[in-house]
Parts: structure tokens; sequence; C-alpha cells
């Protein structure tokens, strides 16, 4: 898919791109393997960096997390903003370790822990990316998560955008409504301090109108059974039949597991701590 | 602004019944506190954040959303369900998913959200709703502040750490404590609140088809088994507080020597895990103990879920004769 908006830096440009993360449609290889593969991939990566000070092994795992966001299609919204927040982080920890009398000793140790951050978003990104609501729900599911909590994520991803688009325009009901300060003080503070007002109040509406329509969806739930469904065991397991293990998903799962583990041998040959 | 107008909400609520919650309402609580909190911290999202040096002037989250919740309806449902939202828009929808933190962050937030909603008996009264409000910062800033505090206390006892970075950490985190004190709990917490529960009070509670909550009558849906409920919740903080000395200890080894990490290292990290997986363990029992003391409303769960089943059927069964 072409994305002809890359250039224009808006809100609109925010919510088309979450819509498209929401909803999974940039393809990549992640969204078309079984969701409890992509959860069990992105559990292992999540928690392997923990076991190691190794940066030889943090290094390795920092390609294959790599890897995923490239095989994943990640958009460029959600990468900017991770590299955005990973590089001012480390720029006022540098800065701050310095003003208090730091070396450049400070600086490899916080480079380390930031490494190990960046595999594991990075794999987050990966993963959360390729899976639409419905699958992801599914996974969890099939992890016997609760109910409710898999609800819950398949309810928000789908409702965000609409739930943005709502706010949007209650805010510019409000912008159309009220003036203006007439003086911009200093720093502009009053503007500030009108937009912060604008976007409490617009809250007000937003409140009422997302309680009626959260009724709805619980009563159309109610209506399909869903409390018996979560009491009844059969109800989850007509639910979960689609899922299939296929052979290459069997084969992510132990590519990525060999990976890892030659990533620890290669550590064990040439061991690099800071 | 000022409302006066009660009678809608107290005529409808006088002696109808007991304040239980039913599972649909429990649900329509804890989705509503999900996506309202969830789109507060969109929002944020989008708001860039100002930075004076190294020390952020940021709103960390719009307390009052979460604290409207949970001073409207059961605090329980609702302070379940916002950090949920967090986690669902803002976390794994933008790739900022952090893992193992996730789960303390969480368990700071429920906690915050759960003793400042207990605590605000009357949702009219403004000196309870600032109270809430700060105490929602006050309880999840502190407790994430005693862990950074208490990596730098480990830190300190060895004398070979980096010059410069404990008395930097010290001196952020205290700033920082302030700063989101005055930002997140008073000019976005408090002071929205004092305006906004008031305002909704007695309207939005008809539209999921519950009472009000009304000063000196027992909270609506309570949490369920309290004994129980208490363990599992204090189990689990233990093991988040775990979860957060594997990190905490994490930035501190970066700066011991290596032979250090051999002798003594990995044992400490195995024994945290080890930790972990015993103290979740417990959690998970004490929480089969209290649903098996639940038995019997899950029983007649059950029941009617088989009736209704059974009536299903012998529907699909008879329009299969039909056609």
């Amino acid at each position: 898919m072409l994305r002809k908006q890359r250039d224009v830096l808006s809100v609109e440009w925010i919510k088309l791109e979450l819509i498209r993360t929401a909803y999974a449609t940039r393809g990549g290889m992640f969204s078309r393997r079984d969701p409890r593969a992509v959860l069990v991939w992105y559990l292992i990566m999540a928690f392997v960096p923990w076991f190691t000070h190794n940066v030889t092994v943090l290094a390795v795992l920092f390609v294959i997390a790599a890897i995923g966001v490239f095989l994943a299609r990640v958009g460029p919204l959600v990468l900017g903003l991770f590299i955005i927040g990973i590089g001012f982080e480390i720029f006022y920890l540098i800065l701050v370790s310095l003003m208090f009398g730091g070396n450049l000793g400070t600086l490899a140790a916080l480079g380390v822990v930031n490494l190990k951050l960046g595999i594991i978003s990075m794999a987050s990104m990966a993963a959360f990316v390729s899976l639409d609501p419905e699958k992801l729900s599914d996974a969890l599911l099939a992890f016997k998560m609760p109910e409710l909590f898999a609800f819950g994520v398949s309810y928000g991803y789908r409702m965000l955008p609409i739930m943005v688009e709502e706010f949007n325009t209650v805010f510019d009901g409000f912008r159309l409504r009220m003036a203006p300060p007439e003086k911009r003080g200093f720093l502009g503070w009053r503007t500030v301090v009108h937009w912060a007002k604008m976007a409490i109040l617009s809250f007000y509406p937003i409140f009422l109108n997302t309680a009626k329509n959260v009724r709805t969806t619980v009563e159309a739930l109610e209506t399909r059974g869903f409390t018996y469904a979560t009491v009844d065991g059969r109800g989850r397991s007509i639910r979960l039949g689609q899922m299939r293990m296929g052979t290459v998903d069997w084969l992510l799962l132990v590519v990525t597991v060999a990976l890892v583990v030659g990533a620890f041998a290669a550590g064990q040959a040439w061991p690099l701590y800071r | 602004m000022t409302n006066d107008y009660q009678r809608a909400g107290s005529l409808r609520t006088s002696g109808s019944g007991a304040p239980e919650l039913r599972t649909p309402q429990k649900l329509m609580v804890f989705v509503l506190s999900m996506a309202l909190f969830g789109l507060a911290n969109i929002i944020l999202e989008i708001i860039p954040d100002v930075t004076i040096g190294p020390v952020d002037i940021s709103v960390a989250y719009f307390v009052f959303v979460p604290l409207a919740m949970v001073a409207l309806f059961s605090p329980f449902w609702a302070a379940l369900g916002a950090p949920l939202g967090e986690i669902v828009f803002v976390d794994l929808l933008m790739g900022d998913f952090s893992g193992l933190s996730e789960v303390e962050g969480y368990l700071q937030m429920f906690l915050a959200l759960y003793i400042a909603g207990s605590l605000i008996r009357n949702p009219r009264s403004r000196t309870q709703i600032w109270l809430g409000a700060i105490l929602v910062v006050v309880i999840d800033k502190f407790l994430s502040a005693i862990v950074d505090l208490a990596k730098v206390w480990l830190a300190l006892e060895d004398p070979e750490y980096v010059e410069g970075l404990p008395e930097s950490i010290l001196f952020l985190e205290g700033i920082g404590f302030g700063v989101d004190i005055v930002m997140s709990g008073i000019l976005f917490g408090a002071i929205p609140a004092m305006w906004l529960i008031p305002a909704l009070h007695g309207k939005i509670e008809p539209l999921l088809g519950m009472r009000p909550r009304v000063p000196g009558e027992p909270i609506p849906g309570q949490a369920p088994r309290t004994g129980w409920f208490v363990a599992v919740a204090v189990l689990l903080s233990i093991a988040a507080a775990f979860f957060a000395f594997i990190e905490a200890w994490d930035l501190n080894v970066g700066e011991w020597e290596p032979d250090f990490l051999d002798q003594f290292g990995m044992n400490f990290l195995w024994v945290s895990v080890g930790a972990i997986v015993v103290v979740l363990g417990l959690a998970y029992l004490a929480y089969r103990a209290g649903r098996k003391r639940d038995g019997e409303s899950q029983a007649r769960l059950q029941a009617e879920a088989d009736e209704a089943v059974a009536l299903a059927e012998r529907e699909r069964r008879e329009e299969s004769i039909h056609s």
C-alpha cells in the first residue's frame, strides 16, 4: 500500500496510522502467522534479554529483533516514535550524568541498558503491529487469559480510532464556540491554558457518549451470550477452533530459538562485558 | 458550575435493593473506564512534552478521568479497567510495551485508583476529590520512586560505583515527584475533577442502568471475597516489586566487575526469578481458593448457562425438522 500522506505530520495522519496499526493492514510476515506463534515469539524476545549482561549476546538479539521489525513492516509513525524516544532517553541520561561528574563508564553502562530496552520494544512493535484485535484476543484466550482481558484488548483496538475521531469533533466544537484569549501572554501561556481548558471540557460530552456506546456494546454482547460463554467451556472451544499451527509457524519458533541459542553460543565464544 | 438538581438521582435510588452489581454492569464499568483512560492517554501522546533541561515538565496522565470513574462507579472494577486501557491503547498500539515493568505499572495504578476511589465516600465533596486526586499521584509515583531509590541505595554500597549517577538519580527523582504532584495531581487532577465529578454525578449512572453512589450507603460492587482479594493483591505487588528489582539490579550490574558477576551475580538473579515464581504460585492458589468459596454463585451461573444452551439446541433441532 502506498502512503502518500507520509510527508504531512498532522493529527489526521497519526489517526490514519493508528488505524493501520490497529488493523494490521500493512501485511508482513508475522500477520500471516498463527497468533499463538507470534505471541510466543514475542515472549521469547521479551524475556531472554534479562538473563544476560554479555554485550555480544545483546547485540545479536538486537539484530534478531531488528529483522523482526523489518519483516513485520512496522510503520513510520511507530518506528519514528521509538527512535526519537530511545535517542532522547540516552541524550538526557548522558547530559545529567556529565552534569554531576560522571564519565564515559556511565555512558557505556547506560548504553547496555538501552540496548536491552531497545530489543524488547522492537519485539513488541513487530508482534503487536502484526496482530489484529480479533487474532490477539483469540491468542490471549488460547493462553487462558481472563475473558474480560481478551475482550478489553479487542474492544480497545476497535474503538480507539472512533473515539479519537469523536474527541476531535467535540474539541472542534469547543474551538468554534469559545473565543481565543485576546492576548497571548508570556510564552503564549494564555493560549496554552485555553487549549488545556478546552481539552478538559471536551471530556464531559465524551464521558456521556462513551457511556452510551459501552452500554450498547455490552447489551449486544449479552444478547449473544457473553457471560454464559465464559461459564461454559464449549463457547471458548468453538471460538478457538479455527486456529491452526502450520509448518511455517513451528519453523518460526524453531528458527528463533536456534538463533537465540546461537546468540548465547557467540557470547560464550567472544564474551564482552562492560 | 453549581449543580443542585438532585431529584432525578435520589428518586430512582431510594430503597431499590441490594447494592450488588450484576456481571454485565461490572463489564460496563470496566470497559468504560478502560476506554476513557485509554483515550486520555492517546491525547496526551499527541501533546508534546515540555522539557526544561533534564527536568521533564510534562503531564504523566489525566488523573481526573480515572478518578471520575472510581468516584462515580464501583472503585474495584473501574480501577481494574483504567490501567488496562493505558496498556492496550498506548503501549501495545504505539509499540511501547515494556514487558515486565508493565505488570508493575498496572498494579501500582490499580492500587492507587482503588484506594482513592474507596476513600471518596461523597462524589460531591470537593475536599474528598482533592484528597483522592493527590493520593492517586502520590501512591503511584511514590511506589515507583521507592523502587528507584532502592536501586540507588543498593548501588551506594559499592565504592567502585561510577560517580555522579546516584546523586543525579536522587535529584531527578525528587524534582520529578514534585512536578508530578503539581502537574498531574493538581492541574490535571484535582482542579478538573472538582468540576467534572459533581457534573457527572447522577447523570452518567442512569445511562449505564445503575444507581448513583450516595454518601452513607455502602459502595456498590466492592471487591469480591475481600480477604482473598487482599491476599492476591499483596502477593502480586510483592511479585511486581521483584520484577522491578530485576530491572533495577540490571542497571547496577552494568557497573560492577565481571568477576563479581561470575561469583554472585547470576545467583542473585535466579533467586529473584525463583521468588517471583513462588509468589505468583501462591497468588494463583489464593485466587483459586477465593474462587472455590465463590462456588455457589458459579454453580447458579452454570445452571443458567446449561439451560440456555439446552434451549438453543432444542430450537435448532426443531428448526431443522421444519425446513
